[in-house]
């Protein structure tokens, strides 16, 4: 009898249990099954009827209902109570944050950045030199003549006759050479500076990557590789590209490195001024005469060297119209990168 | 330089070659086409119209309502310009035709209500000239309906050609029709032409006399008799028009014809304005002043070389002639002056003269030395031709020291070795057979061949391959996929500056980029500063001495937009001059060091739903230098300094140093300068020198195993007197204390009256522990009133109940 009276109130427990949604029902569900006239008390009545041997057995199973029901309750309750709290806190999440302000490096470091991690792929140090350059090394040591019409390709503010503010940064070129002894294979990286008219397309000064990798056995070839890989790596894979024969005084064959202009696809447009090809570095095998003024062999070893203007990189990749604006510090520009 | 297809095809055949097929060839072969100018595309759909009838808009005053023929219809147009009468010939654009001039097309327009079909263009609208002050009218020999392409010869392709400076070669139409030549693999033809000279020797009119032969090797003359000075004949003013250039009389038209031609500058003198009828070139001895034809009086220095007659200069050598001698409407007799100036010298003269013309653009470049003969004569044939005249019989040409071609050695390995790929030696061979060189030499491994002397830049066995290489195309030359890199040694120079811009971005700051030439307002804040010779402008004169100023501008700038809170940095070179030095001699003289700025402004938190407003001030300042040196690992390593009120540009402030060498200074930027500036609001700032703080080790870092035992801390708050400074407690309080006190932290400070006149309050949490062991009550309690007790006694403070 008690036994199965003992499953019922199990089972009719666990039929009520999963019915409670709140404290109220929670409290309805106390009362029917442990308050002193409650089911569970109801039964513990009745094992004083049983008789002395079921006694014990009996009283262990209501035993075991008590607890077993009594845990279940609890931890109901506690779940319950879990609920409330949550509704009681009121924590309204859509409040913002606490935000920490992290700054950034400028543009044209970015972009450098971006461009120094790649050579250093490519197996390139990183060196740098002098802004205020002698006369020597940014020109005569580089080959070009005194009184040379090349020299005019390069608008220089000079400080005395023979020192001046670099026009560009191959006067690093010269300088790792007389350091160090092949192979060598540096980018080097600075600010230059030209006496140019300032305008949306030009200002006095900018920045500049330079490259040189001289070994007993470089060839065009290589530089072509090298920078094709370089331009796959920055421009994005697929891209199309030529090489031009130009001049510079200190490399020779040189060259102008185009890409498809990304901005049309080719097509043309004002960027590219309708020619479909964007000029996005200079580069060349190093002449002769540079490598007789460091007194590197020429006949041993060849190289090549290359260089490319960061905020005409930056202008085209982040479709910039003015380059004015890399100097002007306007925070509101800076936060934007 | 302009060069027109039409006329380099006077020297070679191109038939069948599209025009965009040139200019990439002649691109990709190192003659970059910057621009072309295709006149067959532009002037198609232009067509020759008659005008059948002119009557006056019912509406309109000023316009005319006219009848067009067209050749198959005849049409309604409306026409603004006051010249326009029935009968002429006139361009027409019909519906559909896009004007050069503001790029639109042509469409039925009702005007003034009256319907018009086209239009009557003026010179200004095919972009022909500026004139707009009426319509075209064309000549009675040109048809109706046909298109003006060809009709009014618009069928050229202009292309704008930027030649690098060592190609002077190629600065003439022959001389791009060289090239072309070698890159089609064509017959080339120099212009032909048949001297006719008269029985009269030139020798009994003129003579030349070269007194300065080192910088002028050769001058050439010839005279022509007779000249009718008058306009040039319409092929010749359009050969030059086409190239940009304006008619003005046909010598003067046949020198610049000739120029463009075959690149040999000339000059024309009026023979009887020649005293003496003699030129001599010499150089001048002193500085004297000189009218050129542009009428203008101009220094000539000492050392210039001048083209004088028997009495007095006529024109700079090389650079332009003087009014004196130049040719007039009645001028008659001509001597053409056909020389090779020394390239060095004239850019030496154009550039101390700030005067720079196409000849001497050419002569500073290098022209054909061998060359001025023929042009001599091709200039004569043609003022012959022309102007009537009588060529007279022989030149005059003092050559002393004739200029031979050069010999240039060529292994065929080397072409390998240098470009990645091998070319077969008879391609090698032939390709520079067709821009002008002589095989001198044979053998299997190697050639020598002789240089024309108008390739001045081909004089090593590298020019050679270089020619090899752009004519071939840089496009053959393969674009290897793999390469090897030597293990040695790899060196960052820049990883310390990226550390430092990380660990800025890091602290919040934005990073700037100021121009490093700066005025002199800026500039004599601080240091020694080196001025630039030749500045652009009076603001960038001189080379910035700090980073401060500059950062000080970028701050008033973003503070007048309304940007007010403002954490910016920058990393970059200063320059100063040696405190002994006038003027750089060498490295030595100067110094230029790197530099890193903070700078802050404003608030450094606004007031939020939890926060409240934060203004920076001087301890943000210190909390980020310090914050800055630890991410260093220098923290332990850099001693503080403060002042108040001492050096020029800040109020108060404070250096880091090491070793005795100052790291960095800082502070808050004076009142005044601030006011110069126009800011407002105070600005902090801390300038370190990167390459001290890059030259000090940093301690490695050791692994410190985690505490096993618990720290006891202790509060406590004295009252001091106002005068006694936080650094003279902190210092007092670890001196007096065992190691078992690891740190100290003020939290609290402040005035109030109820302390006392001249009294403050500092309250310090005191950390203790131990490494070996729980420290026990006692000890701690020990340590603490010891400590109490010094520092009541040292500074006569008081404890603050707790
Ligand atoms: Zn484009």
């Amino acid at each position: 009898m008690l036994e199965e009276k003992i499953s019922e109130i199990n089972s009719g427990f666990n039929q009520d249990i999963v019915t409670i949604k709140d404290q109220k029902q929670l409290e309805e569900l106390r009362i029917k099954y442990f308050s002193r006239n409650g089911l569970v008390s109801q039964l513990f009545n009745e094992l004083k009827n049983a008789s002395k041997e079921e006694k014990p057995v009996l009283g262990k199973s209501l035993n075991t209902l008590r607890n077993d029901l009594t845990a279940r309750f609890d931890s109901l309750k506690v779940k319950l109570e879990i609920s409330k709290e949550k509704e009681e806190d009121k924590i309204d999440l859509s409040l913002p944050g606490t935000r920490r302000i992290i700054g950034s490096r400028h543009l044209i470091t970015q972009t450098l950045d971006e461009i120094k991690t790649i050579f250093k792929g490519l197996g390139f140090s990183v060196v740098g030199g002098p802004e205020l350059e002698s006369d020597y090394n940014n020109f005569g040591a580089l080959n070009f003549p005194p009184n040379h019409p090349a020299r005019d390709m390069q608008d220089t503010f000079f400080i005395t006759e023979d020192f001046l503010l670099r026009t560009h940064t191959s006067p690093v070129q010269i300088r790792v050479m007389e350091k160090y002894k092949p192979p060598i294979r540096v980018i080097m990286p600075g600010l230059c500076y030209r006496n140019e008219a300032i305008s949306s397309r030009s200002y006095c000064v900018f920045h500049q990557v330079e490259g040189l990798y001289v070994d007993t056995d470089v060839t065009f070839a290589e530089l072509k590789g090298t920078l094709v890989s370089f331009a796959q790596q920055f421009y994005g894979e697929g891209l199309k590209y030529r090489f031009r024969p130009s001049f510079f005084p200190f490399t020779e064959p040189s060259a102008e490195m185009d890409i498809t202009c990304f901005l049309c696809h080719g097509k043309g447009c004002r960027v590219c001024k309708h020619s479909g090809w964007l000029e996005i570095l200079g580069c060349g095998m190093v002449d002769p005469n540079v490598f007789d003024n460091v007194n590197i062999d020429h006949e041993k070893y060849t190289g090549y060297a290359f260089g490319m203007g960061i905020e005409r990189t930056a202008l085209l990749k982040y479709g910039i119209d003015d380059i004015r604006i890399f100097f002007e510090n306007d925070f509101r520009f800076l936060r934007q990168f | 330089m302009k060069v027109s297809l039409n006329w380099l095809k006077d020297y070679i055949d191109l038939k069948g070659i599209p025009s965009n097929d040139i200019v990439e060839r002649l691109t990709m072969s190192g003659l970059e086409v910057e621009d072309v100018v295709d006149e067959t595309a532009i002037y198609k759909d232009f067509i020759v119209a008659y005008v059948k009838e002119k009557k006056k808009h019912p509406n309109a005053d000023k316009l005319s309502l006219c009848t067009v023929n067209t050749g198959t219809e005849d049409l309604q147009v409306i026409c603004g310009a006051p010249n326009v009468e029935a009968g002429q010939k006139v361009v027409f654009a019909p519906i559909g035709t896009l004007i050069p001039k503001g790029n639109f097309k042509i469409t039925k327009a009702k005007i003034r209500g009256v319907e018009s079909y086209g239009m009557i263009c003026a010179e200004d609208e095919l972009d022909l000239s500026d004139d707009h002050s009426g319509i075209m009218v064309l000549d009675e020999k040109v048809s109706v309906g046909k298109s003006i392409a060809d009709e009014l010869s618009l069928n050229d392709t202009i292309m704008e050609i930027a030649i690098t400076p060592n190609r002077p070669d190629a600065l003439s139409h022959i001389g791009v029709a060289r090239d072309l030549a070698a890159i089609y693999n064509k017959e080339f033809k120099l212009p032909w032409f048949k001297l006719q000279e008269s029985s009269h020797k030139v020798k009994d009119f003129a003579s030349v006399e070269i007194e300065d032969t080192e910088n002028c090797p050769r001058y050439t003359a010839m005279v022509v008799r007779n000249v009718k000075v008058k306009e040039s004949p319409e092929w010749l003013k359009n050969r030059l028009t086409k190239i940009g250039l304006r008619p003005i009389n046909n010598v003067v038209d046949i020198t610049n014809f000739v120029m463009y031609e075959l690149g040999q500058p000339l000059h024309a003198f009026d023979l009887d304005r020649l005293a003496g009828h003699k030129i001599i070139v010499k150089s001048t001895e002193v500085e004297s002043t000189f009218k050129t034809l542009d009428s203008k009086e101009r220094k000539l220095p000492a050392g210039t070389l001048i083209i004088c007659d028997g009495e007095k200069p006529v024109a700079i050598a090389g650079v332009m002639g003087g009014e004196n001698s130049e040719i007039s409407n009645s001028t008659k007799n001509i001597l053409i002056e056909s020389a090779f100036f020394n390239p060095a010298s004239v850019r030496r003269t154009s550039k101390r003269l700030g005067l720079s013309t196409e000849a001497s653009y050419r002569f500073e470049r290098w022209v054909d030395p061998s060359g001025t003969l023929p042009a001599a004569e091709r200039t004569a044939q043609l003022i012959a031709e022309l102007g009537e005249g009588e060529i007279l019989n022989g030149v005059i040409d003092v050559y002393p020291e004739k200029i031979i071609e050069k010999e240039v050695p060529l292994r065929f390995e080397r072409i390998k070795r240098v470009l990645g790929y091998s070319i077969p030696n008879e391609k090698v061979i032939s390709i520079l057979k067709r821009l002008g060189l002589k095989v001198k030499f044979e053998s299997e491994k190697e050639y020598r061949f002789s240089v024309p002397t108008y390739r001045s830049d081909i004089e090593r066995e590298i020019d050679l391959i270089e020619e090899i290489a752009r004519i071939n195309g840089y496009d053959n030359i393969p674009t290897i996929s793999k390469i090897s890199i030597s293990l040695g040694e790899k060196v960052d120079e820049s990883s310390f500056v990226d550390q430092t811009r990380e660990i800025a971005c890091v602290l919040g700051f934005y990073e700037m980029l100021n121009n490093p030439l700066q005025g002199e307002d800026l500039t004599e804040i601080t240091g020694n500063r080196i001025q630039v010779l030749n500045p652009q402008s009076i603001d960038m004169a001189y080379l910035r001495t700090s980073l401060i100023p500059g950062a000080l501008t970028a701050v008033a700038k973003n503070i007048n937009v309304g940007e007010k809170n403002l954490k910016l940095f920058e990393i970059g070179n200063v320059f100063n001059l040696n405190p002994d030095k006038e003027k750089i001699e060498s490295f030595y003289d100067f110094t230029e060091v790197q530099k890193l700025v903070f700078i802050l402004t404003g608030k450094e938190n606004e007031k939020t739903w939890q926060q409240q407003e934060k203004l920076f001030d001087i301890y943000s300042l210190k909390g980020i230098v310090d914050s800055y040196l630890l991410r260093l690992s220098l923290d332990k390593a850099a001693a503080d300094s403060y002042y108040h009120n001492e050096e020029t540009i800040y109020d108060l402030y404070f250096t880091k140093s090491y070793k005795g060498k100052i790291l960095g200074t800082g502070g808050r930027i004076k009142k005044e300068l601030l006011k110069q500036f126009d800011i407002p609001q105070d600005v902090f700032c801390f300038e370190f020198d990167l390459n001290l703080l890059r030259s000090i080790k940093p301690e490695q870092r050791k692994y410190k195993e985690p505490l096993k035992y618990p720290k006891s801390t202790r509060d406590l708050a004295f009252v001091f007197e106002k005068s006694v400074t936080y650094e003279q407690v902190i210092k007092f309080i670890w001196q007096m204390s065992s190691e078992l006190l690891k740190s100290v932290r003020i939290f609290d400070l402040f005035e109030n009256p109820s302390l006392g006149k001249s009294k403050k309050s500092m309250a310090f949490s005191l950390e203790y522990y131990s490494e070996e062991r729980t420290l026990t009550e006692e000890e701690i309690e020990k340590e603490f009133s010891k400590l109490i007790s010094e520092v009541t006694k040292k500074f006569n403070a008081t404890l603050r109940g707790t």
